[in-house]
């Protein structure tokens, strides 16, 4: 379903400041620094391969390139070198929310961010009572989101990502949203997808979680893929070496 | 040919996220008025009432053997049309860069999504213009317009226009991702093409040199294409149509080839 050959990212962080008639001057008066280092690899030939109904996990710590990893699979970014192959519709849960308009209500927001999902209006309207009755949000559908609690949003962006059901499910770190009682509905959900034969790709630092979930788990660390295979394994040695 | 079919595959599969779009800003427009979408039409007949009582009354500006508020007006809308939608475009998405870095959108959507939402305000200011047109035969300023059906070609002349505008927005969208001068600079751009389109004045009134410059001004053969018809009762010659087709698609091509070249480098430059 997924598969990944050498696949390498790579951010210039001289983009930042470099641009500008500030630093121009500055720089008149500076010795350079030099260029290389302002090359950042958030990947470096990263290969795996995710079969169909596979569950992946992915570990390391913050800034090992998880992230920039579900943005190159989800089509978001484009690698700098290597080769990236999808095959199947892909569910983005890559940040919840992030296609909401604080000054639309709930309602209208459905529709928006399921458009943005790449949901059809037709599929919206039979499933709106769906996303309404799990979002458990009826009585606020005429409420601005911008009033809503985090947590009420955050459930009302699960509700809607995860009213399809994707060949591929690309997850960062959101099983954790809302209430105890919404916590454990949506983790029934992903394992209802999970069961129903959905790939997923899988970024959390709850390592219970990925036990939990994922057949199989990539462990990145600077960009790189330190190890990968049987869940219980890998868990165990990262959680050694996180915690030595 | 299948990339051709490619693309408005792809039209066709983002058409509903276009609407939402576009609905979104029709509702972020007008919430909390109480008149709503009524200011869409309620705009132009103030803005209209403003100019003509400034330019015909104060300045006394006039375009020999024509309606000067049909003039006005006819060069208002358009001209505006083409400036807000530019304009918006222009932001549209370095705006929406916090869902470009999140989810798999064609970013192309955004500009033309916006040259839509006020091309849709546009067709809704052409109710009051029509209106005005019609007025003018019962003694609205000194001359009557023409009604033929030459008027047919306008929607031709519009849609040049909106291409043009759309070629401008991709454009303008793509170079403001990766410099963002060009915010504060097109605003400047904008009032000075403003000043140098003939909108409230006629370009009999410029030197001859500046005249034939003109004549390069997109937005001047826009402009001189509907007010021949609607202030002259003359069908543009087959050239001049020929030559708006020309300037909309030319200016749509250059828009877009320059964006889908340079898309995917847009998240770098978040």
């Amino acid at each position: 379903m997924i598969n990944l050959e050498k696949v390498s990212m790579k951010f210039n962080l001289g983009i930042e400041k470099n641009f500008s008639m500030k630093q121009a001057f500055i720089d008149l008066f500076t010795k350079k620094k030099d260029k290389n280092n302002e090359e950042f690899w958030a990947l470096t030939d990263v290969s795996f391969h995710v079969k169909k109904g596979e569950v992946v996990g992915l570990i390391g710590s913050n800034g090992a390139g998880k992230s920039t990893l579900l943005k190159i699979v989800s089509g978001v970014m484009k690698p700098t070198s290597g080769k990236v192959t999808v095959n199947g519709v892909i569910s983005p849960m890559i940040e919840l929310g992030a296609g909401f308009d604080p000054e639309l209500n709930a309602r209208e927001n459905i529709y928006l961010n399921g458009a943005i999902l790449g949901y059809s209006k037709k599929f919206i309207d039979e499933k709106f009572d769906e996303i309404v009755e799990f979002s458990e949000l009826r009585d606020f559908l005429e409420v601005p989101v911008k009033n809503f609690s985090s947590g009420m949003t955050a459930k009302l962006a699960f509700s809607i990502a995860t009213v399809v059901n994707p060949e591929i499910l690309i997850v960062d770190e959101i099983l954790s949203v809302g209430d105890i009682k919404f916590q454990e509905k949506s983790k029934k959900k992903m394992m209802d997808m999970i069961n129903g034969g959905t790939t997923v790709l899988y970024v959390s630092h709850s390592l219970e979680s990925i036990r939990d979930l994922c057949t199989k788990v990539v462990w990145l660390e600077h960009g790189k893929v330190i190890k990968m295979g049987e869940t219980k394994k890998i868990c165990d040695e990262y959680y050694k070496s996180q915690i030595g | 040919m299948t990339k051709t079919k490619a693309i408005f595959g792809n039209f066709k599969r983002y058409w509903f996220l276009m609407t939402q779009l576009i609905s979104r800003d029709f509702k972020k427009k007008y919430k909390r008025s109480v008149l709503g979408i009524l200011w869409s039409l309620l705009n132009p007949i103030l803005t209209m009432a403003v100019m003509a009582i400034v330019f015909s009354q104060m300045f006394k500006f006039k375009v020999e053997g024509v309606n000067y508020i049909v003039y006005l007006m006819t060069g208002i809308i358009m001209f505006n049309y083409f400036s807000q939608a530019s304009n918006m475009a222009m932001t549209s998405v370095v705006e929406n860069f916090t869902l470009i870095n999140k989810v798999y959108i064609p970013k192309y959507i955004f500009p033309v999504a916006k040259c839509l939402f006020v091309g849709i305000d546009f067709l809704l200011t052409l109710i009051p213009w029509f209106a005005i047109i019609i007025l003018s035969y019962v003694g609205l300023g000194e001359y009557t317009c023409h009604i033929n059906w030459y008027y047919l070609l306008l929607p031709y002349i519009f849609f040049c226009m909106f291409l043009f505008t759309v070629g401008m927005g991709l454009l303008l969208s793509c170079i403001s991702v990766f410099l963002r001068d060009v915010f504060h600079i097109y605003g400047i751009v904008l009032t000075l093409w403003n000043y140098l389109t003939p909108v409230f004045y006629s370009i009999e009134i410029l030197p001859a040199r500046l005249q034939t410059i003109m004549h390069f001004n997109p937005m001047y053969q826009f402009l001189t294409a509907a007010r021949s018809i609607v202030l002259y009762g003359q069908r543009p010659s087959f050239t001049t149509l020929g030559i708006l087709g020309l300037i909309g698609v030319g200016m749509l091509a250059i828009g877009a080839f320059v964006f889908k070249k340079k898309q995917d480098k847009f998240i770098y430059y978040v």
